[in-house]
């Protein structure tokens, strides 16, 4: 393979590689403002509690936060988000990566001496092992994230530091979606047999990262120990302890009475707002890529019909959506059109306007009784009977879900629908929702990553894993292809707002928010910063007590 | 005696094996399985192979009657399989989780007889005094007030008050006694306030009955002292029913603490029966019920040996029977 020099996506490889030569630098990017004002100290246990048990430790099987902030401290990836900047990446185990000049083979040189914390040396058939582990699981192993990697051809080992992947078509995000807080790098040795059995990793952690595993009591204590021969900076924690507390009203006790040092997932307003009146307390409240969305089921009538969709979104006050289910669940933010908020993807005002209901955005000054007197035209051409009966399934546990459901069915109710909502617990929601078994779902929708491909890709395209409406759109999906493959970078700017627009008209999935979520600590943490990702962030390697 | 206990052995049995018929079926009743908790299908991206894959990893793919007989087969081995989602033998998940559970509840009910009967009997004698008054209206506090609002506010309280809080890493009792007691105290004060109130308010109510009888109105007539007339003839006399209410609370507890155990963080059988039964971890759920119906079983035992203790009246009766 020749090396390149000429970039995939000229902006987004010249940043990375910009990142790639300071990496140094990334240890003082993570610090929060107090930490570099102070020397960071090293020694003592950050005690943490972000919810309740993680349901498994295997990264590359699960979708929830809880597994990825118990892994994250453990694993690493080849690359990883900058604490200072999410859309940039550093290095993590690839000292190095070159992207062939047609943007379809890159070239990662992983670390020399990096060992998994059973003491065994990191070489390249672990990464390629794990890739494929990721994109092509054994059966029997579950993997949520097969599709950010589905653009992979081929991959690689050569050498023990050398990996080669091969592309199908170009992809400026490859880069990003390869070093998904999740696709962490796991011991092949390891990994393989357990695979084969058909456990995987799930009661296992043997990562690369700077703390590993030490301790896992289920329902009381998860801890981490720092590993002495962690490949990058020192970590200056000496143990990092997790408590599997459930509750947001709990944790925010348990945090009051410094049973715990910080939590990292508060969703409900009303308890951020009790912990901003503690002295000595950190609030904050970021956005994460989570969207709400209002998904008619299109194998339903009436809800094949565009008008019908239409008119739901026409009924939807997105403004009041916010303010009443925001301090519920965190979802307080909106973004104009399908990117998250401040994407430089964003639509414009104008261009979301000219879609039914979005006027309702907080600040554009729609009209509510305007558009509501269309959604009862609209549902009246269509022939759907005033008092039509719609049952929307949601699970009870999240207010997300719950909540956001809810206010929907009182919003429909204006437009003469006679909605209800079904609460159901998270088992029986799913096999609904599997079985396609709804007129439509009020769903949150956490992605992995902010990227274009990663949220278009899986949460708007047909095949992608979020497409819970079951619709089939070739011109939507031929979109998507364009814009993942287009190396310039104006091009694909274009191409990516054409697929919002083309989307927005078809009303498959009705935007209502974004969701942020709350973290909340005590002021002698230090060295943590949050950033606009949920996931990004929580390897702590460089998080320090100031006590 | 011998042959009543027996009998109410072979009644328990019968009880434990309809509770496994009941909770192994009722289980598969319910939507969604262990499969799709277990694959993460909410996060959508997981195929319809993928989760047989899955089911026929876990043996969800035979036949309900297949499925329980296996399981049977293994319960009267005292095997009751491994848990879907922390991958340990449940009956090892339990065993580490029950100790918790099991002092928390003794301490609760300490509390609660211990405070509850003087309380009450104190009440009943001294009936319509500012006194009585006063605890009959705390006891409705007690009862009222939720368990995790208790909670809450005993965790704030000891913080703001005393700067002291309860470590979240449990010692087992056979570890560190005096450490376990002051860390366990707290959520079993929360929850023993209400048994407490149940206790006394029951007490008080009993004791006014017994009081008004006229085998009391001759003890005192027979020129015994007030507290023999109370606690001698009366409260013996009362107790039975009192009894009765301990025993139905003890084992209502130990399946109840779902909510003080997530208050405090007491990792204790109720938030592992809720967590299987929202991930549908089949074994979990199934083992951690049939334990509980034993416990069930074997309390309302212990309790109708009580009653021969208190009352010999029973004793005879069993006998005659």
């Amino acid at each position: 393979m020749k090396p390149v020099d000429k970039s995939i996506d000229k902006q987004t490889l010249r940043r990375t590689l910009l990142k790639f030569a300071g990496g140094a630098l990334a240890v003082v990017a993570g610090m929060s403002p107090g930490a570099r004002a102070q020397s960071p100290k090293r020694g003592g246990t950050l005690r943490l509690s972000n919810g309740g048990d993680p349901p498994d430790f295997d990264m590359h099987q699960t979708s929830t936060y809880l597994s990825q902030f118990l892994g994250a401290p453990c694993y690493s990836n080849l690359m990883r988000a900058d604490p200072k900047d999410y859309n940039r990446l550093l290095p993590d185990l690839a000292e190095k990566a070159d992207v062939s000049a047609d943007g379809k083979t890159v070239t990662f040189l992983l670390r020399e001496n990096v060992v998994f914390h059973n003491g065994m040396p990191l070489s390249s058939e672990d990464v390629v092992f794990s890739l494929e582990r990721i994109r092509n699981p054994a059966k029997g192993i579950v993997s949520p994230r097969k599709g950010l990697l589905g653009n992979i051809e081929a991959i690689e080992a050569r050498g023990a530091r050398t990996v080669v992947i091969r592309l199908t078509q170009p992809q400026p995000d490859f880069l990003f979606l390869v070093s998904n807080p999740f696709n962490v790098i796991v011991p092949k040795k390891v990994a393989e047999p357990l695979d084969a059995q058909g456990i995987g990793m799930k009661r296992q952690i043997v990562g690369t990262g700077p703390f590993r595993l030490s301790q896992s009591v289920d329902g009381q204590i998860y801890e981490l120990t720092r590993f002495e021969k962690y490949f990058g900076p020192a970590p200056l924690l000496d143990k990092i302890q997790m408590f599997p507390i459930k509750g947001e009203v709990e944790r925010s006790a348990a945090l009051q009475g410094k049973r715990i040092d910080a939590c990292f997932f508060f969703p409900n307003e009303s308890v951020l707002a009790t912990l901003r009146k503690v002295p000595g307390m950190t609030v904050l409240r970021r956005p994460t890529p989570t969207f709400i969305n209002l998904i008619p089921n299109v194998q339903r009538k009436p809800f094949d019909d565009p008008r019908v969709r239409e008119a739901l979104s026409l009924a939807l006050d997105r403004d009041s959506f916010i303010k009443t289910v925001g301090p519920l669940s965190g979802a307080f933010f909106h973004s104009l059109g399908l990117m998250p908020p401040g994407s430089p993807y964003s639509l414009s005002t104008a261009e979301v306007k000219q879609f039914g209901g979005y006027d309702t955005l907080p600040g554009l000054g729609g009209d509510l009784a305007a558009n509501r007197a269309r959604a009862v035209a609209l549902l009246e051409q269509a022939g759907v009977p005033k008092g039509f009966k719609v049952v929307i399934p949601t699970r009870g546990d999240v207010p997300a879900f719950r909540d956001a459901a809810i206010n929907v069915a009182a919003q429909l109710k204006a437009v003469g629908m006679d909605a209800t909502v079904d609460i159901r617990d998270a088992g029986a929601f799913y096999a609904i929702e599997t079985k396609g078994d709804f007129q439509m779902v009020v769903h949150s929708v956490a992605m992995g990553g902010s990227t274009a491909d990663q949220i278009l890709g899986e949460g708007y395209t047909s095949y992608g894993g979020r497409n819970y409406g079951q619709w089939k759109d070739d011109t939507l999906d031929n979109l998507y292809r364009q814009q993942s493959r287009e190396l310039d970078p104006r091009k694909r700017g274009d191409l990516i707002k054409q697929f919002q627009l083309t989307f927005l008209k078809t009303y498959y999935q009705i935007n209502l928010a974004w969701v942020g979520y709350g973290a909340a600590h005590w002021n002698t943490v230090q060295g943590w910063s949050a950033l606009p990702d949920l996931y990004a962030n929580m390897q702590l390697g460089q998080a320090w007590l100031d006590s | 005696m011998v042959d009543y206990m027996l009998r109410r052995l072979g009644i328990g049995l019968v009880t434990l094996f309809g509770v496994a018929v009941i909770v192994f079926f009722m289980m598969r009743v319910l939507p969604g399985d262990a499969a799709v908790m277990l694959s993460g299908a909410g996060s959508g991206a997981v195929s319809e192979q993928e989760l047989a894959e899955v089911r026929i990893k876990l043996g969800l793919d035979r036949s309900l009657p297949v499925q329980f007989a296996d399981w049977a087969g293994h319960v009267v081995r005292f095997d009751l399989g491994e848990s879907l989602r922390t991958g340990k033998p449940v009956i090892d998940d339990i065993a580490r989780r029950f100790p918790y559970t099991l002092q928390v509840v003794v301490m609760a009910m300490l509390i609660a007889v211990f405070v509850g009967v003087p309380v009450g009997v104190l009440s009943a004698a001294f009936s319509g005094s500012w006194g009585d008054q006063l605890l009959r209206a705390l006891s409705i506090v007690g009862l009222a007030a939720p368990s995790f609002w208790v909670g809450l506010l005993l965790i704030l309280g000891l913080v703001w008050l005393f700067q002291w809080s309860a470590p979240l890493m449990w010692e087992p009792f056979w570890v560190s006694p005096w450490k376990s007691v002051t860390q366990l105290f707290w959520p079993a004060l929360a929850v023993g306030l209400r048994q407490l109130a149940l206790i006394a308010r029951m007490t008080r109510s009993i004791m006014l009955e017994v009081l008004g009888e006229d085998y009391i109105r001759t003890a005192r007539a027979k020129g015994l002292s007030e507290w023999s007339v109370v606690m001698h003839h009366g409260l013996r006399n009362g107790m039975l029913p009192v009894v009765t209410l301990i025993g139905f609370e003890v084992s209502a507890l130990f399946g109840g603490l779902i909510v003080t155990e997530t208050v405090f963080s007491v990792p204790g059988l109720g938030q592992y029966v809720v967590a299987a039964i929202l991930n549908r971890d089949y074994p979990a759920a199934q083992g951690i019920v049939l334990i509980l119906a034993g416990i069930v079983v074997l309390g309302n035992l212990f309790v109708d040996l009580l009653y021969g203790v208190i009352d010999p009246r029973t004793r005879v009766q069993a006998g005659e029977k």
